[in-house]
């Protein structure tokens, strides 16, 4: 029944990451274990889990931040688009420019409002000149809801923005490389309802552009704005379905389990 | 469970009184070491000031000379190699003769002799004058008031230094020579002048400390500071983004580490061996120049660089990493675009501190020969790298060697020198710790 379902779903839409037995490892700590996830074009993917079950982990996999971390290792296949991500070919580089990252913490960069968004663009060349530059930033902005709050002041710096303005300025950074694939890592965790809510609609009308993978500590924030759901414990992927489907009829007793309170 | 005896919250206990008087000591121990440390500072910078202010002011003969061509320039026909055959002897009775003139005609008493008056001028002064004339010739025949060096025992008979009672027991002056500066102070010929030359002139000798100046000194540190900054600051920081940012975790990696904390540990006069051997010996590239002085200094500066450098990359909040490394740049455009911009406070005040402790450094200098007694002037850079010169902190030590007491005021002088140039370094760091704070 659960697998008809995904069968359907695969029928109609792209995959754009399909990962394949992945492994990864810290030293000897075995991590993630056979996670098999087929992440789809223009849909929300939602990471639930408890702390430590290795749903951050995974997602920084799919754009190799893990690199950065010595003692890490990969092992098994991350597809985007029928290519493997950890090819010895791959320049980590260019991949993260079509997967794009959106941290926990709103990280903006201690520069103006206009060159935390112009970056990304400048440092890939993606413009010719800088009226296209302008757009770019403007219409950035304007996808990430913020252009009326800063379009008199882009000159000001990036970190002066309250919490949930920086989030959303991270979040336009994070588009104006115009990425394939969003990866949002616990956004909303450092932000108050009501900023948490405005980034909430945000992912809901970037769907129409991106794919967005999102983990999350707050299922209903999973149930409100993800179509699919993933729900990891102990590094392993238990349950991977329709959001609708995960929240309503659980298959595993540990989803159950998790999404009723009593582990996690 | 004994039931305790309620106390009112206006009484303290025992144990309450106790641990506040712990405080109480601990706050006074500390007050104590800084006041102590407070008077110290104070009497350090007492005695240095009231030692070397003295040196920036100098008693200064001020009377007319008449150049004339019978004894100047005997051809008659400025020749300069039959003008140079006037030595500063000549020189010496002329300014004499000048002198002599000059008290009678403003009608002071006096019982010294012509000779006598030659030892009142400063030795320097008949040289000073000599040069004057050699590089204009056209003053030959003149009458041109001059404002000559007057001799270390009259300067210091007006810095308290010399007393008549001292002066019957000197060969090198006498109470006339004293009675007459007198006189000539109140007439207006002798005056207290500021002391340009102590900044501008080179080193003289022994006999003479009222000509001796930093300028051969100055000249040499700030060259070495200058080829310590060229040379450390960037292998400095591009060791340290190396090691922080690139370098495999390994125990290759971690040996260098420790053994760069313990470079920075190392005395410096090893370093001034190191650079003997290598730089002088081996290299045989010159003595007391500047080059080699700068040299290794650099090497001394290196680890001092290192050090706070690394520790200001590793500050950088690794956010800002993630932050760059997401939207695609490579490591090294998250390094160069913002890394190191966030890091450059912490760099440079690491670097000026580095700096201003290779300015104050003496011993590893002493062995590479910048010691010597460097009279001319090192050319213009680059080539002046390689001239001979004298560096602040061994003119210091040198002055303190020498036996006429006129260099003790001239080693305190030298020492607040020394002493504005590395307060002026430390403002350039906090003035740029300031702009470049972290603003995020």
């Amino acid at each position: 029944m659960k697998d008809q379902r995904l069968e359907t779903r695969v029928d109609t839409q792209t995959i754009k990451i399909s990962a394949q037995k992945a492994q990864v490892y810290y030293g000897t700590n075995h991590a993630i274990k056979d996670v098999d996830v087929e992440i789809l074009d223009k849909t929300v993917t939602a990471f639930i889990g408890p702390s430590g079950c290795g749903k951050s982990t995974f997602l920084r996999c799919l754009n190799r931040m893990n690199d950065t971390i010595p003692s890490c290792r990969v092992e098994g296949k991350i597809l985007l688009e029928g290519e493997d991500i950890y090819d010895a070919r791959v320049d980590p580089v260019q991949l993260r420019a079509r997967i794009g990252m959106v941290f926990q913490k709103p990280n903006p960069f201690p520069k103006s409002i206009y060159d935390n968004v112009a970056y990304g663009p400048k440092i890939h060349g993606l413009t010719r000149n800088k009226a296209e530059l302008d757009e770019i930033v403007e219409s950035c902005l304007r996808k990430a809801a913020l252009w009326n709050e800063v379009k008199d002041r882009l000159a000001a710096p990036g970190t002066g923005l309250s919490g949930g303005q920086q989030q959303r300025l991270c979040i336009a950074r994070a588009i104006a490389t115009s990425p394939e694939v969003l990866l949002m890592d616990e956004p909303c965790s450092a932000l108050d309802p009501i900023a948490t809510a405005q980034v909430e609609e945000l992912i809901d009308e970037l769907r129409s552009q991106f794919s967005v993978v999102i983990v999350t500590h707050s299922m209903q924030q999973a149930a409100r704005v993800s179509q699919r759901t993933a729900f990891f414990h102990l590094g392993n992927l238990v349950e991977f379905g329709e959001t609708g489907q995960i929240f309503t009829n659980p298959q595993d007793p540990r989803t159950e389990s998790y999404i009723s309170g009593r582990i996690g | 469970m004994t039931a305790t005896p309620r106390i009112s919250l206006f009484a303290q206990d025992t144990r309450t009184k106790r641990r506040n008087a712990a405080e109480a000591r601990f706050r006074s121990y500390g007050l104590a070491a800084i006041v102590l440390a407070l008077l110290a500072l104070v009497w350090l910078l007492i005695s240095i000031f009231s030692g070397g202010l003295p040196a920036f002011k100098q008693s200064f003969l001020t009377f007319p000379v008449t150049l004339e061509e019978s004894v100047l320039d005997k051809g008659g026909k400025r020749d300069p190699a039959i003008m140079a055959k006037a030595t500063t002897v000549t020189y010496a009775k002329v300014l004499a003769k000048a002198l002599e003139a000059e008290v009678a005609a403003k009608g002071l008493e006096t019982k010294l002799k012509t000779k006598d008056l030659t030892k009142m001028i400063s030795e320097e002064s008949p040289a000073t004058l000599r040069d004057r004339v050699l590089a204009d010739p056209s003053l030959i025949g003149q009458t041109i008031q001059v404002s000559v060096l007057a001799s270390g025992r009259i300067d210091g008979y007006y810095k308290g230094r010399v007393t008549m009672e001292s002066a019957a027991k000197d060969k090198n002056t006498s109470p006339e020579q004293l009675a007459l500066a007198d006189q000539l102070k109140a007439a207006g010929v002798l005056t207290m002048q500021f002391n340009s030359g102590f900044l501008t002139m080179p080193d003289a000798s022994d006999k003479r400390p009222e000509a001796a100046g930093l300028g051969v000194a100055i000249i040499g540190s700030l060259y070495m500071m200058v080829v310590v900054l060229v040379l450390a600051l960037p292998i400095g920081v591009a060791a340290s983004v190396y090691l922080e940012e690139f370098a495999p975790k390994n125990r290759i990696t971690d040996l260098i580490e420790v053994n760069i904390a313990n470079l920075a540990a190392v005395p410096s006069i090893v370093y001034g061996i190191l650079g003997l051997a290598i730089f002088i010996n081996f290299a045989g590239l010159p003595q007391s120049a500047p080059i080699v002085g700068g040299l290794v200094l650099t090497l001394m500066t290196l680890p001092r660089i290192i050090i706070p450098t690394r520790a200001a990359l590793k500050a950088v909040p690794p956010s800002i990493r993630d932050a760059a490394l997401g939207v695609g740049a490579s490591n090294l455009q998250t390094i160069t675009h913002h890394v190191l911009p966030l890091a450059m406070p912490g760099i440079l005040t690491g670097t000026i501190i580095g700096l201003a402790q290779a300015l104050g450094e003496t011993a590893p200098l002493l062995l590479i020969g910048m010691v010597a007694f460097v009279r001319d002037f090192p050319g213009a850079p680059p080539e002046g790298l390689f001239d001979p010169a004298a560096a602040l902190p061994v003119q210091i030590y040198n002055w303190t060697q020498r036996g006429d007491p006129g260099f003790v005021e001239r080693a305190s002088g030298a020492i607040i020198v020394l002493l504005v140039f590395l307060i002026a370094m430390n403002a350039v760091a906090i003035y740029l710790r300031r702009k470049f704070e972290r603003r995020w």
